[in-house]
C-alpha cells in the first residue's frame, strides 16, 4: 500500500501549507500595519527556510527514485515505535545538520581571515533576500484592513530581484579568492564569469513579459495574470461556471520562460551548470570551507532553488491562482465571505506550485548531463541572448498591434504547440534505427 | 541496409532546438520518478526476477542478502562426522599443499592401547586446527587436497568482520560446523563383518552428504542452491579424546 502511504504523505503537506497560510494570514490581519513583520517571519524563515532545508533530503531521496535507488534511509529515531522506520529519509536532515554543526571550522592559515569569513555569509544573505518581493499570496480584506502576502512591495520589484542576485556573486567569488588556494581561486573564477554572462540574458528575458503586463512589480504581475484571454461559461448542475484561459506568462512568453528558467538556472550553479564546482576537476570554490560555512554555501543553493520556484511561478505560472477557474473562484462568495481561508487556499496554491518547480529543478539536475565551460559561454551569448532580444522586439510588437494581448497568447500556443508536436513525434530514420539495433559490418 | 551513424549529430530539428530532446529525457526520468515513488519495491533479492512496476535494483544489504552462487568458495568449515568429532585425521596434507600458509595442525594419536572405535582404524586426529583467515586467499586447494573431505568450503558465507586480528584465527570450535558427512567407505563406518567390502569407494564425485544439505529451491533460471547454516555450529561433543 506504498501508494497510500505517499498519498497520505502529500495531503499531509498540504495540510500543513494551508494551516501555515492560515495562520500567516491571521497574524498579518492581527498586526495590521506591522503585517509586514509577520510575512516576514513566516514566509521567509518558515516557509523559505524549511523547504530549502527539506529540499536538502528530497534532492538525494528524489534522486535515488530518478535513478532506480533507495536512498537515504540509515538515520533513525530511537524511540519505540520509530525505531525501524526510515521515515523517508527525514532524520537525515537533523543529522547533517548535527554534522555540520558540530564540524571543526577550519581556516586556512594563508587565508584572508576576514574575507574567508564573509564568503559564506555574502553567498548566502542576498539570496535570502530575494524573496522579500515575492507574493505568496492575494491580498484580502480583513475586518477593512487589506492584508498583503508580500514582505514588501517596491515600485522597482523585479529590478530588485536583478539588483540583489548579482550581489551573490560577491560571496562566490570572495569565498574562491579569499581560501588563497588555486583551485578555489579557479572555482570562483569560473562562478563569477558564468554568473556574470547569464545576468544578461536573465535580465532579457523577462523584459518581454514586463512589456505584456506593463509592470516591474511581482504582485501587479500576479494580478495581471488572473485576466482571461478567452472566456466561457459552464453550465455545471444548473449552475454557471466562468472559466477562461488565463494570461498566465508560460502561454504569454514560453519562449520567455524557457530563457529565463535556462538563465536562471545557471545562476544558481547547479548541473548541468556546475561548472564552479567541478568534483572531479577543481572541487570549487568552497574547497577550504568546512563545517557550517559550507552548509551557508549549500543551503544557499537550495534556498536559491526555492527562490528561483517562486519568482517563476509569479511571472510564468500565475502565482496564486488556480488556472482556468482563477476568476470564479476570486469572485466567488466562499471568497468575500471567508477572507482568511481564501488567502490560505491561495497560498496553498501557490506553494503546491512552487513545490512542483523545485522538482522539476531537481529532474533537471539529475536528467541532464554537465556542460563544458565553453558551451556554458556559447549558449549563454550565442543562444540565449539573441533568442531574448528576437523575443523581446517580437513580444513589443504583437502587445504594440493586439494590446489584448490575445495575439500574443495566438503565438506564445504556437510556440508550444510546435515544441510538443517535434517531441511526440519520431525523428526520421528513429524507427528504423531501433529495429536495426545490431550493429552491422561497414559496407565499404 | 546497414544503419548509417551520423557524424554530425545535429542535424534533426529537434536536436537543433535542444528542447524536444530535453523533454523527452525528462519524461524518462519522470517516468522512473513515478513509478518508483508510488509502487512498492519488490524485496525480492534476486534482482533480475523481479517484477512490477517499481525499478529500484538496491538491495539493503545486511538485512536482505544475495545468495550465493553455486560452488561459491566460502569461509572454511572442517567437516563434523556423525557423532560430531570432526572428519579430519590430520594429514598435513592440506597445510602442506596451502599456499599462504595459512593452516597450522598439532596432531594427536589415539591410544593404541585403547579398545575405542577410533583407534581401530584411524592414529591421528588434530588437537590444535587453526586456520589464518586474513591469510588465506581463498584458493581452495586444501579443499582439493583433502583425502577425507575433512575441509569444505561449502559455507556460502564469507568471512565476517571482526574487531580484531586475533579474530580472524579460527580454531576448531569455530571451523567445525556444518552438516555431518558420513561415507560408506569411512573406516570408522565399516565393521569387522560388514557386508561393505573394503577399499571400495563411490566415484568420486557422487554429492556427499546428501540429506544432511538443505536444498533451497531457486528462483528458475538458477540451479537448486546449496545452503548451509552458518548460523550456530552443530553441536559438537567434545573433541578430544
Amino acid at each position: 500500500m506504498r501508494w497510500l502511504t505517499v498519498t497520505t504523505a502529500i495531503g499531509f503537506i498540504l495540510a500543513s501549507l494551508f494551516g501555515l497560510m492560515a495562520a500567516a494570514y491571521a497574524l498579518a490581519a492581527a498586526l495590521e500595519e506591522w503585517g509586514w513583520l509577520s510575512n516576514l517571519v513566516i514566509l521567509m524563515i518558515v516557509f523559505v527556510m524549511v523547504i530549502a532545508t527539506l529540499l536538502t533530503v528530497a534532492e538525494r531521496k528524489w534522486s535515488a527514485m530518478m535513478q532506480d535507488r533507495i536512498g537515504p534511509n540509515r538515520a533513525r529515531i530511537d524511540l519505540p515505535g520509530l525505531r525501524d522506520r526510515s521515515l523517508g529519509g527525514l532524520p537525515h536532515v537533523a543529522s547533517d545538520a548535527l554534522k555540520m554543526l558540530f564540524k571543526e571550522s577550519f581556516v586556512p592559515k594563508s587565508a584572508n581571515r576576514v574575507l574567508f569569513n564573509l564568503g559564506p555569509v555574502l553567498a548566502f544573505a542576498p539570496v535570502f533576500a530575494l524573496f522579500a518581493v515575492v507574493p505568496a499570496g492575494p491580498t484580502v480584506r480583513v475586518g477593512g484592513w487589506a492584508v498583503d502576502m508580500v514582505v514588501a512591495q517596491p515600485d522597482f520589484g523585479l529590478l530588485y530581484i536583478f539588483a540583489i542576485a548579482s550581489l551573490a556573486v560577491y560571496g562566490t567569488s570572495l569565498a574562491g579568492w579569499s581560501s588563497n588556494n588555486k583551485l578555489a581561486l579557479l572555482g570562483g573564477v569560473r562562478a563569477s564569469s558564468q554568473m556574470i554572462s547569464y545576468e544578461v540574458a536573465l535580465g532579457l528575458s523577462l523584459v518581454g513579459m514586463m512589456i505584456a503586463m506593463s509592470t516591474v512589480q511581482l504582485p501587479a504581475m500576479v494580478a495581471g495574470q488572473e485576466k482571461h484571454l478567452w472566456e466561457g461559461t459552464l453550465t455545471l448542475f444548473g449552475g454557471q461556471l466562468r472559466l477562461g484561459v488565463p494570461a498566465w506568462g508560460f502561454i504569454l512568453q514560453p519562449l520567455g520562460f524557457v530563457l529565463f528558467f535556462a538563465a536562471a538556472f545557471a545562476e544558481t550553479k547547479r548541473a548541468p551548470f556546475d561548472v564552479p564546482e567541478g568534483e572531479s576537476e577543481i572541487i570549487g570554490y568552497f574547497v577550504e570551507y568546512s563545517g557550517m560555512k559550507f552548509g551557508m554555501f549549500m543551503i544557499s543553493e537550495f534556498v536559491e532553488i526555492v527562490i528561483l520556484s517562486g519568482v517563476t511561478t509569479s511571472i510564468f505560472f500565475g502565482g496564486h491562482q488556480v488556472p482556468f477557474f482563477g476568476q470564479a473562484l476570486a469572485g466567488s462568495a466562499f471568497a468575500t465571505e471567508y477572507p482568511i481561508l481564501w488567502g490560505a487556499f491561495s497560498g496553498t496554491v501557490f506553494w503546491v506550485k512552487v513545490l512542483l518547480l523545485c522538482w522539476l529543478q531537481l529532474l533537471i539536475r539529475w536528467t541532464f548531463p554537465r556542460f563544458r565551460y565553453d558551451q556554458i559561454q556559447a549558449l549563454g551569448w550565442k543562444m540565449l541572448l539573441p533568442a531574448g532580444l528576437l523575443n523581446v522586439f517580437v513580444s513589443a510588437a504583437l502587445v504594440l498591434w493586439d494590446p489584448s494581448l490575445q495575439l500574443l497568447a495566438v503565438l506564445g500556443l504556437l510556440e508550444i504547440g510546435a515544441v510538443v508536436a517535434l517531441t511526440a513525434t519520431r525523428r526520421h530514420g528513429e524507427a528504423e534505427a531501433h529495429a536495426e539495433a545490431a550493429p552491422a559490418a561497414p559496407s565499404h | 541496409m546497414s544503419y548509417q551513424a551520423s557524424q554530425n549529430p545535429r542535424e534533426d530539428l529537434r536536436e537543433r532546438l535542444y528542447i524536444p530532446e530535453l523533454l523527452k529525457g525528462l519524461a524518462i526520468t519522470t517516468r522512473h520518478f513515478l513509478r518508483n515513488l508510488f509502487r512498492q519495491r519488490d524485496p525480492n533479492t534476486s534482482v533480475m526476477d523481479r517484477t512490477g512496476p517499481n525499478l529500484v535494483t538496491t538491495i539493503q544489504y545486511p538485512e536482505e542478502r544475495v545468495a550465493y552462487p553455486e560452488g561459491y568458495r566460502g569461509l572454511h568449515r572442517l567437516v563434523p562426522r556423525e557423532d560430531g568429532k570432526a572428519r579430519c585425521v590430520a594429514c598435513y596434507m592440506c597445510a602442506t599443499i596451502c599456499p599462504a600458509q595459512c593452516i597450522y595442525i598439532e596432531a594427536g594419536e589415539y591410544d593404541p592401547a585403547d579398545g575405542a572405535a577410533e583407534s581401530r582404524v584411524i592414529e591421528k586426529y588434530p588437537t590444535a586446527f587453526v586456520i589464518d583467515e586474513l591469510r588465506c586467499i581463498v584458493c581452495g586447494l586444501c579443499v582439493d587436497a583433502c583425502p577425507k573431505d575433512a575441509i569444505r568450503m561449502d559455507t556460502y558465507a564469507h568471512t565476517p568482520s571482526e574487531y580484531t586480528r586475533q579474530g580472524f584465527v579460527y580454531d576448531i570450535p569455530k571451523l567445525l560446523k556444518g552438516p555431518a558427512v558420513s561415507h560408506r567407505s569411512d573406516p570408522w563406518n565399516k565393521r569387522p563383518g560388514s557386508d561393505e567390502p573394503e577399499h571400495q569407494h563411490l566415484e568420486p564425485h557422487v554429492r556427499i552428504g546428501d540429506g544432511a544439505v538443505q536444498q533451497v529451491k531457486a528462483p528458475e533460471h538458477h540451479a537448486p542452491r546449496t545452503i548451509v547454516s552458518t548460523d550456530q555450529p552443530v553441536p559438537v561433543v567434545k573433541f578430544l579424546k
